[in-house]
């Protein structure tokens, strides 16, 4: 596909073990429970399996993309639903649904064309969906998002009940001639199977992982050239497939389907299958579902039959007022409540079992990389950017402020709190938008560009309030930009992710979490993953904010070096004077919103506007 | 003409419930950036007690004041137990947790009277109309919008003009600066959840009246119904969640009886279908509020 993936052995080979090994012990636990309790015990392990896949469909959507979607369910209903109306054979359909539009009673499929006709129908469903997920989600955030897979659930739920000419309304259903109907469980196996694979290479892909990016932080995300609305919608895909198969599974092995069968209680139960055993791991969702399907069925036993199934005999009367019938809702609701007080990340949090297996046995020695050279050719990109005006309500942030930098120069801002420095910065990736005045590279207008083109287009941003992608490695946050860098910085030297992780100083801390690294750290590593994707300009907002004097004295020469070797030009923002002065080639002053003056440090120091501005003397 | 404003006036009457029970969920959002699935459980249990009053023969004017008692002290339960645990916590908790509050309450009258539907009387003059012209009114639908609109006049008042109001609409607009600016955040967010309780209370007295039945999952429809509302009309704006109430009665009553009657029945997916449109066209609702992030 030509496109880089960091590491195949990592991302491809042992992600494709892993998924063997865990098919291999779900399995294999599923196969040793249903020798112990027969016929009851097969009955137990074919729906946990199927449920599995369901599982796993939901952790692609909600693992990658942390929005929390309770309308998986309501898509399989869908899927549900077209298979059962293309593959029951005719002669039932037509006692049931005999009035079907299209002439669908009369049809007679092969159930894995139909499966196949369920996927591809779904899907077009949630490309529709996905569009509205993803909008509001921008605007309102990710609860809005979740609100609108929860009517969606509803929906399919109550359009199921309401239109009995297609779906056989909501007592009858719609039924295969015999119960049971898939006699041999090879169809489930190969479809789990498949669903780990997917799951985990998904997870590992490059999609998946500006996935998690943005789910961790979509602003810097956005800042780092993630459309996180396109890797939204993939996974948003991508799981509807899998969950497609896994209804369609689950309807052919009922032998029926009743608008009930898709709607809250399925739904509960995958959520807290998921949410028990960890929703941003894979491993986990397999945990949680072996989990909760004994728990529910111990649950289940002790609310029809107190503590006789153990055979002690004891008398239950004490605990009567628990062990009764529907004991297993009660055990799904309070799991779900227990986990998200004291455990919100579930039992493996994100632990995959691949990637343990890698760090103990696939990684080898890992040796330090080398330095980065500088690059030789010079950056003739010319930023400039003229009248920009910004107003929040009456106050006007700029007024009028521009600026002009070379690709091969590092220019300061200075300028007293309030002076708009930030603003200028946020203007110019996007994060604001401009009410006059524009700015472009090289005569390419760019003033109406979303951040994730700006930062393609090689204005990338750091941020004075620290925004890492937290559950990543200090390595991953830096390979997130490689990724992007590789598709859209083409014909620029791409610099090596690891080299820029050592060349920060990280090299040490690569394998550890950034919600982990203290504030020096966190602000090196800002700057190597903004380097990574070979801007043109790295605009860095305070980057020494809360350093030490002789660490922000170190700040100088890593800036210059790490642009140097990604040959970038360096428009920089700081309070710390001596730190300006020490790596500024040229300096522009701001005071409300205007620039009042430019030129090199030298000049600055002795201009009396400067002065007046922030010490307050009157100017003459 | 005289069809559409019946269809206006039958629409009001659906939309004042789902105003106060929109309100009722924004308020809490406000607070707590919690957006609460567990907002019809309040009407579940209020329903379980009003069942039990009035089969042992209490009568409805007593059973109104029990029926908002019970929600606004079921509300303040729920704080306590589940949602004081996961303050500040990430929008997923919170979804989640609500979500499991939900299945919780709904759990325990399963576990402990009955999965099926039980009845009580509605009170007489529910179904009883009077004539304007040709229009033919509701009581009911009278009754219902006087007092959304007292109780509208009542809240606005509350937020406007008292200290507890101001503390809440700071706590809504920036809930850590209130905090800076002495703003006791445990009685906000308890208000608030009294507020909602309160707002439940009213908007469930008429769901009962007009429903005569409860059951374990009597709640999950106001809440689907309060929740969307809310988010039709813009997430974090009190306005939009009376507007987007109204809005989401006046549609889903003008659709039933405008639509063919082929798909009549399928009102609710033509109301979610338009619901999508909205947000694919005004993702941030109705009355969209801003959400600056500091960079």
């Amino acid at each position: 596909m030509g496109r880089l993936i960091p590491n195949v052995k990592r991302d491809v080979t042992f992600p494709a073990i892993g998924s063997i090994l865990l098919f291999v012990a779900f399995v294999g636990a599923g196969l040793v429970y249903q020798s112990f309790f027969g016929g009851a015990g097969e009955r137990l392990v074919t729906i946990a399996l199927i449920d599995a896949i369901l599982v796993l469909a939901i952790q692609i959507y909600v693992g990658n993309t942390g929005v929390l979607s309770f309308g998986h369910i309501g898509f399989g209903a869908i899927a549900g639903y077209v298979f059962a109306v293309l593959a029951i054979p005719s002669e039932q359909k037509l006692e049931r649904i005999a009035d079907a539009p299209f002439g669908l009673a009369s049809i007679d499929m092969n159930p894995w064309i139909a499966l196949v006709i369920a996927a591809v129908v779904t899907v077009a469903f949630a490309f529709i969906i996905g569009l509205g997920l993803g909008r509001s989600g921008a605007e309102s955030g990710s609860v809005a998002a979740t609100v609108i897979t929860l009517a969606l659930l509803f929906v399919t739920h109550e359009v199921a009940r309401n239109w009995p000419d297609l779906t056989g309304g909501d007592r009858a259903g719609l039924a295969f001639p015999i119960r049971g109907s898939l006699d041999s469980r090879i169809p489930i196996y190969l479809a789990l199977f498949g669903a780990i694979v997917v799951a985990r290479l998904y997870a590992q892909s490059r999609s998946g992982r500006l996935a998690v990016a943005a789910r961790e932080d979509n602003l810097a995300a956005r800042a780092m050239g993630v459309n996180p609305l396109v890797q939204q919608m993939s996974a948003l895909l991508i799981s509807v497939v899998v969950v497609s198969v896994g209804a369609s599974l689950r309807v052919y092995e009922n032998g029926s389907i009743l608008p009930d069968n898709f709607f809250f209680d399925l739904t509960l139960l995958t959520l807290v299958m998921l949410i028990v055993g960890g929703r941003n791991s894979v491993t986990g969702a397999m945990v949680g579902v072996g989990v909760m399907t004994i728990g529910r069925e111990l649950a289940r036993r002790l609310g029809q039959d107190g503590f006789e199934i153990f055979g002690i005999g004891l008398d239950s009367a004490p605990l009567d007022w628990i062990f009764r019938e529907n004991l297993q809702t009660v055990f799904l609701g309070v799991a779900m409540l227990g986990f998200m007080i004291w455990r919100p990340s579930g039992l493996l949090d994100d632990w995959e079992l691949d990637e343990w297996l890698y760090q103990r046995f696939g990684r080898g020695a890992d040796p330090k990389p080398d330095t980065l050279p500088e690059v030789d050719a010079v950056n003739a990109e010319t930023l400039r950017a003229a009248d920009v005006e910004v107003s929040f309500g009456g106050f006007k942030a700029l007024d009028g402020a521009g600026l002009e930098a070379s690709g091969n120069e590092v220019v300061g801002i200075i300028g007293p709190n309030g002076a708009g420095k930030t603003t200028l910065v946020n203007v110019i990736t996007g994060m604001v938008a401009p009410t006059g005045g524009n700015f472009s590279i090289d005569g390419n207008d760019l003033s109406s560009a979303p951040p994730f083109t700006l930062a393609r287009s090689g204005l990338v941003r750091t941020f004075q309030n620290l925004r890492l992608f937290g559950a990543l490695t200090v390595r991953e946050n830096v390979e997130i930009s490689a990724l992007v860098a590789a598709d859209h910085r083409k014909g620029r030297v791409l610099p090596d992710a690891d080299s820029l992780v050592a060349e920060a100083g990280l090299w040490e801390h690569r394998d550890r979490r950034a919600s982990e690294l203290d504030y020096g750290n966190s602000r090196r590593l800002e700057l190597a993953r903004a380097a990574a994707l070979a801007p043109s300009f790295l605009l860095l907002d305070e980057p020494t904010s809360g350093m030490s004097d002789s660490e922000s004295l170190t700040m100088i020469e890593q800036v210059r070096h790490m642009a140097a070797t990604v040959g970038a030009g360096v428009i920089v923002i700081d309070h710390d004077l001596a730190f300006i002065n020490g790596i500024s080639d040229r300096i522009y002053a701001l005071d409300q919103g205007r620039v009042i003056a430019s030129g090199t440090p030298a000049e600055i120091q002795a201009d009396p506007l400067v002065q007046a501005a922030y010490l307050g003397t009157a100017a003459t | 003409m005289t069809e559409l404003l019946q269809n206006l006036i039958d629409g009001l009457g659906r939309g004042s419930i789902y105003a106060l029970l929109a309100l009722g969920v924004a308020v809490i959002f406000g607070v707590m950036h919690l957006l609460n699935f567990a907002h019809g459980e309040l009407i579940t249990v209020s329903g379980y007690a009003a069942m039990w009053a009035l089969t042992s023969g209490v009568s409805w004017w007593l059973a109104v004041p029990l029926i908002i008692v019970v929600s606004i002290a079921t509300s303040l339960v729920i704080e306590r137990v589940a949602f004081s645990r996961v303050r500040g916590a990430s929008d997923f908790t919170l979804l989640l947790t609500s979500f499991g509050v939900h299945f919780v309450v709904q759990a325990i009258f399963l576990l402990y009277v009955s999965a099926s539907v039980k009845n009580f009387p509605r009170p007489g003059w529910v179904s009883n109309t009077y004539s304007i012209g040709s229009l033919k009114v509701e009581w009911f639908d009278t009754v219902v919008i006087l007092v959304t609109l007292i109780t509208l006049a009542a809240v606005t008042y509350l937020l406007q003009r008292t200290m507890f109001g101001l503390s809440l609409r700071a706590a809504a607009a920036d809930f850590d600066t209130a905090r800076l600016m002495g703003v006791n955040s445990n009685n906000v967010i308890r208000g608030a959840f009294a507020l909602s309780g309160l707002l439940a209370g009213i908007a469930g007295v008429f769901w009962l009246m007009r429903a005569g039945q409860t059951q374990p999952s009597a709640g999950i429809d106001p809440m689907l119904k309060g929740v969307l509302a809310a988010l039709i009309g813009g997430l974090g704006s009190l306005r939009g969640a009376v507007l987007g109430g109204f809005v989401l009665g006046l549609a889903e009553v003008v659709l039933r009886s405008q639509l063919p009657d082929s798909i009549a029945s399928l009102t609710e997916g033509v109301v979610f279908a338009l619901i999508a449109l909205l947000f694919i066209f005004r993702p941030g609702g109705l009355i969209t509020v801003a959400h600056a992030e500091r960079v």
